[in-house]
Parts: C-alpha cells; structure tokens; sequence
C-alpha cells in the first residue's frame, strides 16, 4: 500500500513538474512580453483548458468530472470572449511566441497522454493536471504577465479573472479529493 | 359671472385633490435589495429580510454563474450571463449557492 502511495506521489510531482514548465520558462528566461504577446499567452492558457474540458467530457462516465470540465469549458469561453473583446477595443493583435508555442506543443502531449487512459485512471489524471494547470496559470498571470503588461485594462482584465481560477482550482481540488 | 363660478368650483377641485395626496400615505412598496455577484462571491454572502421583500442578483462578474437553493435545489435562476439579473420573492431562511462554481455560497434570512 505504502509502495503504491509512493507511486502515487511521484507521479503526481513529474505530472505537475512537466505541467509547469512551460510557465515557469517565463520566470527563468524571462524575456519581456509584449502586451501583444501577453495577450497570445493568456487567450492560448484558456484554449488549452478548454481542450482538456473537451476531452473530459466525451471520455468521462464520473458525475462530478463532467461538471467540472463542462464548467471549465463555459468559463473559459467566456473569458476568450471578453479578452477578444478587449484586445479589439485596445487595437491589440494577439502575437504568438515562444511561450504559448510551448504551451500549445506541451498541451498536446498530455492530451494524447490523457486519451491513452481509461476510466477512474483517466478521471483522476485529468484532475490532477486542472490543479497543476490551474496553479501554474495562476502564478504566471500574477507574477509575470500583470507586472509585465503594459496597458492597464489589460492588467485590470488578468486581475479580474484571477478570482475566477482560484475557484476553478479550489472546485478542481473538492473532486480531486474525491476521486483519488 | 358663470364661468367664474365654474373656474372656482375647478380649482377648488385641484386644490382638494392636491390636499389628498399630501395627507394620505403613499401606497406600500417592498424593499427591494440587491445582491451582486463578482469575483466570484456574492455580495453581501447573508442578507436579512422581511418575508415578502424582493432580492434582485446580478451578475457583475466574468463568468456565468447562477442562484439555486442548495438543500433540495428547489428553485433556481436560469445561467445569468455578465450583466444579466434574476429577482426572487423571499420567504422562508435559505442557503443557496451557485451550481456552476459550488464553492459560492449565500444565505438569506428572514427577519
């Protein structure tokens, strides 16, 4: 039992390690962001969860996985909506970079690692990625693209949406538990 | 001489009515209250209130989010987009929370 809990662990460490790389490529190389490219970034954070959220959704049978991803979904439409929205008033052209390049070339390995599962071992991997993702996510908007944007409704914007990854991260926490 | 008369009586007609309605109550309105919903919270979390007053939500914030009972979930608004609202009668104390985000919570209490 011990042995599988280690498992377990270690698991769950190089799963949330690989996750945050590509954020946390931001702090170590920190090249500066254009806002431009802060917008790519942000929009491509959301699409990749939405993504997820697709997956979850056809290949989940686990009640409250569903409504979680069916929540990811809706939410982070609406936040692409409303950023798209606003970088059109702002005459701000979303510029792909390294940073979402990365982000989008990472996001497909582990949407092929999570088809590649089935049932509760797909179910608890899927959760456990959103808590990685959703930390990573997080800590990148507040400590690198807020500080580094340069426009401030676009900071207004990041901060405004921070309250709502928290909850996702709190909500993805609640069915972690229960899944694991 | 006549139409004196009948300007008199007019005025005198004005002038009763505008006496009226200094002197009866204006007709009872429900409080009415108002409960925003933003950065992902409801705002105030517990209101008190008289059975029969009016409680209005809105969504301020940048996701959808709605209000259901939470017990037995035996009312709920529809999905309130941002900017969107839903209005509600209270009467009875009820917990309720949004059903898309479960972790937002409020209560309503009657005084």
């Amino acid at each position: 039992m011990k042995k599988n809990q280690l498992k377990r662990k270690l698991r769950n460490v190089i799963l949330i390690l690989s996750l945050s790389l590509p954020i946390t490529m931001l702090a170590q190389e920190s090249p500066k962001l254009t806002d431009p490219e802060i917008a790519h970034v942000g929009v491509t954070a959301n699409k990749i969860d939405i993504g997820y959220a697709e997956i979850a959704i056809k290949m989940s049978s686990n009640k409250d996985i569903i409504t979680f991803a069916e929540t990811m979904k809706r939410d982070h439409e609406g936040v692409i909506k409303q950023a798209v929205d606003l970088v059109t008033k702002l005459g701000v052209t979303p510029k792909e970079n390294n940073v979402s390049s990365s982000m989008l070339k990472d996001a497909e390995e582990m949407k092929k690692k999570l088809k590649s599962k089935k049932g509760e071992d797909f179910d608890k991997s899927y959760i456990n990625n959103e808590v990685a993702y959703h930390k990573a996510v997080i800590a990148a908007i507040r400590d690198i693209l807020v500080p580094q944007s340069n426009n401030q409704e676009l900071k207004d914007f990041l901060n405004a949406i921070l309250p709502a990854l928290e909850t996702h991260l709190k909500h993805a926490e609640m069915v972690q538990e229960k899944v694991n | 001489m006549r139409y004196r008369q009948e300007l008199i009586l007019f005025l005198a007609i004005i002038a009763s009515m505008s006496f009226q309605s200094c002197i009866s109550p204006a007709p009872h309105t429900k409080p009415h209250h108002k409960v925003r919903i933003k950065q992902m919270k409801f705002v105030p979390d517990s209101i008190t209130v008289n059975i029969g007053d009016s409680i209005t939500f809105i969504n301020k914030d940048v996701v959808s989010h709605d209000v259901t009972e939470e017990k037995s979930k035996k009312w709920t608004s529809k999905t309130l987009k941002r900017g969107e609202t839903w209005s509600m009668i209270a009467s009875e104390d009820v917990n309720y929370f949004c059903s898309l985000h479960v972790i937002m919570k409020g209560k309503i209490r009657i005084k």
